[in-house]
């Protein structure tokens, strides 16, 4: 077995302490593959003077910036199963594909993540998603991972906010709303699966108009995707979770965060404080925002994440456009022995005021030039 | 919050406000006309006591919250004073028309005199506090009733400073109307334009769009579009040179119009492009540290970029040098572009027969040129930098000088915003 596949099937996901061999090994095997298959990954790699065994924070982290500008794999076109795209919420697109060996370890992640987290469930439940219906020609990952979701229990039915009619998604708030009516009264739980932006207007609508009901036990709310196209309303979490309990009598520690991207598909989901903890299947370099050399946890910087997961695409240490901390894992209290991730947001100066052609528009997140 | 006629009045009296805007302003037109001599004493009055400190109690903790340093607050009061204003009026409108009649042989000479083009619509821009205020005066000088959209990141100046004004000179009040719209308000914008008969818009291109669509054809349009300047060097630029311009980079953080982006080169040999770019790194580095760091997000955007480019570089031929929280990036193209700000800057090849075709496709995005040359060539760069296109060539250090009567991108404010009648 690969290194990688053994990494993938680590009974702990968060004993990142006992996988720090296993996971640099797998990540040397990982870079080795992509510099003998994808030549540009191979020419940044000798650009750089190549890997060092044992330390993965030494390979060269690629920000996603570059994979928006040039589309890399690393393997023949056939073999790729799933193709997917970025949301792209300044434009550009990221191009992704896997092949089957990435799914398989990707589909491990999944299952263990979920069963720690108790997403998994023999109960059917209803899906509300807060997202597109899916439809042939989006691509988007959220779209994906959102019907994903819909597996971790059997699913009585799928509810979407956006909906596919007439040749275009159409908003349909009105169709959430009466699911949600009709569920309250009924026996099976709920999911809803969506940006949290989206949940937060859905429920706050609601309470505007003095909806308050009682899903059955075992609803849960679960989120994914960053708040990012909402950076205006920015909503406080804890406002978020009084809102479920009072509009859908779902209790804080059933709200689940997911956090992902399609340059680094790894599963991360909160634990009952909401912190994000790095699983076993990943690591997080916080870098100097001049340097980019690491910084010690607990300062803020740029995000690298790394995995060996994918073969297909030279994802394996991938810089993004966030910025973050890692925190000890000490500085949570539930128990989870792996650091813990924080996103600050977004890298983007929104505050700057500049009259400089082109510079707001730079800042906001496009190119600029 | 909204100032009608010297009142100030909640936002939700908008709708209300805006049904009886034409008749208002038509009834200022009817009246009697404001002289540059009442907006001049108003405005000397209000920059005295503001730089007496009487405000101080309302200013300190602003400029303290948005660090905004002392020399800025002096500069600004700088152009509101009476010999500011007077020499304004004199640069920017120059004889007064009246002195000359125009002669029309057969018949009396014809008398010229100048006149408001009417009710201005201001859509300010947020990049400087206290702008919009002065977008304002100008229109006040002109004689014009004036109408100011605020920008949404203000901060409560420009209210507060056209409020003053009107207490100051009860006169000034039928000519000063500020709301504050969002800029996806369009029903309001729209009502606003109407009344307008020229709108004056300050931003990038967005906003000057958005502002054509809001125009009438039959409403003037005065555009003040964001702009990037550059520094231009032959090989007599001197280590004093680039200080000043590294100087002027990392105080203006190259945010500004006429914030320098990069240096272009006289010359096509790209060695001496590269040891123009290695003397500058060092002197820029130098230079950076006696200065508080950039902000976080800005530096992180820049971060990326160049790590990008720097994956890039084996295509593009362009060479990386960072360090220190800045860099600059050697290109061998010619093309003006923006920098990756905040103490980013580019060098690049563009010897002087070419200066003139590299930048014809900038045209209207040209300002500031800092010149660093020897003495003797002076003369002929700036001549060609001006047929170039550029407004304003200044010392290395002085690209973002601020004084009082100086063109705003190559025009006279004051002749924009008003029209010349001839009466026989």
């Amino acid at each position: 077995m690969t290194n990688s596949n053994k990494l993938f099937r680590w009974r702990d996901p968060y004993d990142t302490g006992g996988t720090q061999a296993l996971f640099a090994a797998a990540m040397e095997e990982n870079a080795r593959f992509q510099a003998e298959n994808c030549p540009d990954y191979g020419r940044i790699l000798r650009e750089q003077g190549g890997s060092a065994p044992g330390d993965p924070a030494a390979l060269p982290p690629i920000p996603t910036l570059y994979f928006k500008r040039h589309a890399l794999f690393s393997l023949p076109e056939r073999r790729l199963l799933i193709k997917a795209t970025s949301s792209g919420t300044s434009g550009a697109m990221s191009r992704m594909a896997f092949d089957a060996g990435s799914l398989l370890r990707g589909l491990c992640m999944v299952w263990r993540m979920t069963r720690y987290h108790h997403l998994l469930s023999p109960v059917p439940c209803h899906y509300l998603i807060l997202g597109y219906e899916p439809h042939r020609g989006n691509d988007t990952a959220f779209s994906k991972t959102g019907y994903g979701f819909t597996f971790f229990a059997p699913a009585l039915s799928r509810t979407y906010a956006l909906v596919w009619r007439d040749g275009d998604y159409q908003l349909d708030l009105e169709g959430l709303r009466r699911r949600l009516l009709r569920c309250a009264r009924g026996p099976f739980p709920i999911r809803t699966i969506g940006f949290p932006a989206y949940t937060w207007l859905l429920l706050s609508q609601m309470e505007k108009e003095g909806i308050r009901l009682q899903m059955p036990r075992g609803s849960k709310i679960t989120m994914g995707g960053g708040w990012k196209q909402f950076e205006g309303q920015k909503v406080e979490k804890a406002e978020l979770y009084r809102l479920a309990e009072s509009v859908l009598g779902i209790a804080e520690a059933d709200c689940v965060e997911f956090f992902g991207a399609v340059e680094h598909p790894i599963l991360y989901t909160t634990c009952p404080y909401h912190h994000f903890h790095v699983p076993v299947y990943s690591r997080v370099v916080i870098r100097d925002v001049d340097t980019l050399e690491p910084v010690p946890n607990g300062t803020p910087g740029l995000v690298n994440l790394m995995t060996p997961m994918v073969r297909s695409v030279p994802i394996l240490s991938v810089m993004t456009d966030d910025i973050g901390i890692l925190h000890d894992a000490d500085t949570c209290g539930c128990g989870i022995h792996s650091p813990w991730l924080e996103i600050l947001g977004r890298v983007g100066a929104r505050g700057l005021v500049t009259c400089a052609a082109g510079a707001a528009e730079f800042l906001k997140g496009g190119e600029g030039r | 919050m909204i100032l009608y006629r010297g009142e100030l009045h909640d936002d939700s009296e908008l709708s209300g406000l805006l049904g009886r805007l034409e008749s208002d302003c038509l009834a200022a037109l009817a009246g009697e006309p404001l002289t540059p001599e009442l907006v001049i004493a108003a405005c000397d009055s209000l920059a005295r006591d503001i730089a007496g400190g009487q405000f101080d109690h309302l200013l300190r903790p602003f400029l303290e919250a948005f660090s905004i340093p002392q020399s800025q607050l002096d500069a600004a009061l700088g152009l509101f004073t009476r010999e500011s204003l007077t020499r304004k009026l004199r640069l920017e409108l120059g004889e007064d028309p009246e002195s000359e009649d125009l002669p029309h042989p057969g018949f009396a000479p014809i008398r010229r005199r100048r006149y408001p083009l009417g009710v201005l619509l201001h859509i300010a821009a947020g990049n400087v506090d206290g702008l919009p205020a002065y977008s304002v005066v100008e229109g006040l000088l002109a004689g014009n009733i004036n109408l100011l959209k605020l920008p949404s990141m203000d901060h409560g100046a420009s209210l507060l400073l056209l409020h003053e004004l009107g207490e100051r000179q009860p006169r000034l009040k039928d000519f000063i109307y500020v709301f504050d719209v969002p800029s996806t308000d369009l029903a309001s914008l729209s009502a606003l334009a109407e009344v307008a008969d020229g709108i004056v818009v300050w931003g990038g291109d967005e906003a000057v769009t958005a502002a054509r669509r809001l125009a009438a054809p039959n409403t003037k349009l005065i555009t003040w579009g964001h702009k990037l300047s550059f520094a231009y060097a032959t090989s007599a630029a001197t280590d004093g040179d680039l200080s000043a311009l590294a100087r002027h980079m990392c105080l203006t953080r190259q945010l500004l119009c006429s914030s320098c982006q990069g240096i272009f080169l006289d010359t096509e040999d790209m060695g001496a492009v590269e040891a123009l770019g290695e003397r500058f790194f060092t002197i820029l580095q130098a230079e950076n540290r006696r200065h508080p760091p950039a902000d976080i997000n800005l530096r992180a955007r820049a971060a990326l970029h160049l790590r990008t480019e720097e994956l890039e570089a084996h295509a593009s031929g362009r060479r990386i040098l960072r360090g220190g929280g800045v860099s600059v990036t050697v290109a061998p193209d010619s093309r003006l572009e923006l920098s990756w700000l905040g103490g980013n800057c580019w060098v690049k090849p563009l010897p002087r027969e070419k200066l003139l075709a590299a930048l014809k496709g900038q045209k209207g995005y040209l300002q500031t040129a800092g010149l660093l040359c020897a003495p003797e060539e002076r003369e002929e760069l700036t001549a060609l930098l001006a047929r170039a296109g550029l407004v304003r060539i200044t010392e290395a250090g002085e690209m973002s000088r601020t004084l009082p009567g100086e063109a705003h991108d190559g025009d006279y404010p004051l002749r924009a915003y008003s029209r010349i009648v001839e009466m026989a």
